[in-house]
């Protein structure tokens, strides 16, 4: 095959996803012993080469995740894996390979959705594409231990975006959160990624907040990729937090996906949805109506544009922003998205919120 | 002396401004086109309004601008409080409609709807991807018509029969106007169609799932059309409220404002209008982002830049 040079090991990549692909590599590493080829983050012209080579109106995901492929076949790969999903994601992994050859990349592509039958056989034939050699249990140690990696990565997430926008001195969260992602990036065993996110745990701990007793509380929700990818989103997270405002997100790969218990959450959203909305969005209004029991000062709703789920869920939003007494932003991203625009809406809803709270008290 | 405030909202097509004192009385206040040049603006502007004041008796301690250029010239006129268009128009409105609900506002390339409880906006929404239905759109199918956009109100009230228009989107509307044009219809009834698309438009889209209670005020330039206002009305069924300086409530609101907040280190100076300020835009190319950095400078000597992404763009003083 095309891609077995460099000692029979093959490069692989993965598109750009949040931070997660410190997670892929320690699997790849670990359980497909192949060498992993981080590609540059995203910026303008990953987004420009994605734009240029999809159809105008597909979700922007497959945009991003496709110049990000081509990032990655820039920077070395032969081999691309591609995730499955349940939304128009599980057709993106097709699509991307059949455009890419037609621009001419010569690669190895891994698509999960061919194997996604939910069973451990079909991620083990996947991987054997890449190492034919692979043997089952050095699969499942690896994978336990980045999956443990995403917990990690998601609790430590959670817990900057909750607090970075208090910290005393400016920038002391930031530079514990490069420490940490350093560490998971350095991880060679399970140890390694428990040592390093106890220091992170730590870190964070040891920072001086000044937060009121009341902070502004806002809940994240919405479509999987775009609300928790900061390039996608165009930092909402952390231009949220810089405002002073305590950022919660439910949605990320170790709620949605490891850990998911979605006949336990139907029962829960009852009141507001009757069947599954698939993808993301039963788990969107779950959260959501948690936020609004939880009283928190206001709901954020991100989606890229002609992202179907989201969009049938902006209703159902409504109603729980109604019930709840607490003010909804529907906020739509595409490559066209303007930052000045984002920080206008998002000042507004800041005032807003905060303004409430002050009569409300 | 008085203190006194003011407010400059420099929008996408026109450029206003207030000053009020203590007890929010307009002192004085102009209304003019920004024609593609805020800064110009803003500089012609504050020559309108300074015969006006009286600088006499009142000082002018404090200074926000508002509106889609409210960076820009914030850092001309150094302005103490610089805040977005939205909340301005909330305070503004809501502090002389303490009752109202509902503020529609539809402006030149943007539009939204503020909902407003106990005097405070608890829920907004503006329209994002498509500026159909927005002031702009009026001022090019007046052209089309060969009108002037002023007396577009005063002529859709004569209409009985509006012509029903497609207006889901700007660039199909026009196809459809020209097309009743042709048909024949009467320049009074397509009008009127227009001011009833324009309603139409902003319910199904800024409006949607929205509940819109009464008192309703209507502001932004798009208010100053009769048809549109009697097209909200009858759409609402309720009173519309268009206050006679419903134009300038994005000023007054950040006028407001800056009443609220800090002050000048000393009173604000007039003589800025003629001095020369000076915009650049800068490609970074230190990496594939290639973020534009804008760098403002006052006669020759850069003042602040704003643009880039990280700090390895930011430009030498």
């Amino acid at each position: 095959m095309f891609g077995e040079v460099n000692n029979g090991k093959k490069k692989v990549a993965f598109p750009w996803v949040n931070r997660y692909n410190i997670g892929v590599k320690y699997f790849v590493e670990h359980a497909l012993d192949a060498q992993y080829i981080l590609q540059p983050p995203m910026t303008r012209r990953t987004l420009e080469m994605g734009e240029k080579n999809s159809p105008d109106f597909v979700c922007t995901p497959f945009k991003t995740t496709l110049g990000s492929m081509i990032d990655a076949l820039e920077a070395g790969a032969d081999t691309l894996i591609m995730t499955f999903g349940l939304c128009k994601l599980g057709y993106f992994g097709e699509l991307q390979e059949q455009i890419l050859r037609d621009m001419g990349y010569r690669f190895d592509f891994v698509n999960m959705a061919q194997y996604s039958t939910g069973g451990l056989k079909g991620y083990l034939d996947a991987f054997r594409q890449v190492n034919s050699r692979l043997k089952f249990g050095r699969m499942v140690k690896a994978g336990l231990a980045s999956m443990r990696m995403a917990d990690c990565l998601d609790d430590m997430e959670d817990r900057y975006y909750q607090n970075c926008g208090f910290e005393a001195e400016k920038g002391a969260y930031r530079r514990v959160w490069n420490q940490f992602l350093q560490a998971m990036t350095l991880a060679e065993n399970k140890k390694d990624i428990e040592k390093g996110y106890r220091r992170g745990v730590e870190g964070f701990g040891a920072i001086p907040l000044n937060k009121p007793e009341q902070p502004l509380r806002v809940g994240l929700v919405g479509e999987y990729f775009t609300v928790m990818d900061a390039f996608s989103n165009l930092d909402l997270e952390q231009k949220l937090a810089d405002m002073g405002v305590e950022v919660h997100r439910w949605m990320n790969v170790s709620h949605r996906n490891l850990h998911y218990d979605g006949s336990n959450l139907e029962v829960q959203a009852r009141d507001y949805v009757k069947y599954e909305m698939s993808a993301t969005a039963t788990a969107n209004v779950w959260y959501a109506k948690k936020c609004g029991e939880k009283g928190y000062d206001g709901l954020i709703h991100v989606k890229s544009a002609s992202c179907t789920p989201e969009m049938d869920l902006m209703p159902v939003l409504a109603n729980i922003g109604a019930d709840y007494k607490m003010p909804v932003l529907f906020l739509t991203f595409d490559s066209q998205t303007s930052d000045t625009g984002l920080s206008t809406r998002l000042e507004a809803f800041f005032d807003m919120i905060q303004m409430r709270k002050q009569v409300l008290r | 002396m008085k203190e006194a405030y003011l407010g400059i909202d420099i929008g996408s097509i026109s450029t206003k401004g207030v000053i009020i004192d203590d007890d929010h009385t307009i002192l004085s206040s102009a209304y003019i086109w920004t024609e593609g040049d805020p800064i110009g603006a803003a500089g012609r502007l504050l020559r309108l309004m300074e015969p006006q004041f009286d600088a006499e008796s009142y000082a002018i301690t404090a200074v926000g601008t508002t509106g889609s250029a409210r960076k820009l010239v914030g850092v001309m006129v150094g302005a103490t409080i610089v805040k977005n268009e939205i909340t301005a128009h909330a305070i503004g409105t809501t502090s002389l409609y303490p009752d109202v609900r509902t503020i529609l506002e539809i402006g030149g390339q943007d539009s939204k709807i503020i909902l407003v409880e106990n005097g405070v906006a608890v829920d907004y929404a503006m329209n994002t991807l498509c500026a159909a239905g927005t002031g702009a759109f009026l001022s090019s199918q007046s052209k089309r018509l060969g009108l002037e956009v002023e007396e577009f109100g005063d002529l859709a009230l004569k209409s009985s029969h509006p012509t029903p228009i497609a207006a889901r989107c700007t660039v199909f509307a026009e196809s459809d106007l020209v097309h009743k044009i042709q048909m024949g219809h009467t320049k009074e009834d397509i009008v009127a169609g227009l001011c009833k698309s324009v309603v139409a438009n902003y319910l199904n889209n800024v409006g949607k799932g929205k509940k819109i209670a009464t008192p309703v005020v209507f502001q932004g330039g798009v208010s100053k059309n009769v048809g549109v206002v009697r097209a909200f009305e009858e759409a609402l069924d309720c009173p519309v409220t268009v206050d006679e300086n419903g134009h300038l409530m994005g000023a007054f609101g950040v006028a407001i404002l800056a009443a609220r907040g800090k002050r000048l280190a000393a009173p604000f100076d007039f003589s800025v209008e003629d001095v020369s300020f000076k915009t650049r835009e800068v490609s970074c190319g230190q990496c594939p982002n290639n973020c534009e950095i804008i760098c403002v400078y006052r006669e020759d000597e850069l003042i602040d830049s704003w643009g880039n992404r990280c700090e390895r763009g930011k430009p030498k003083r």
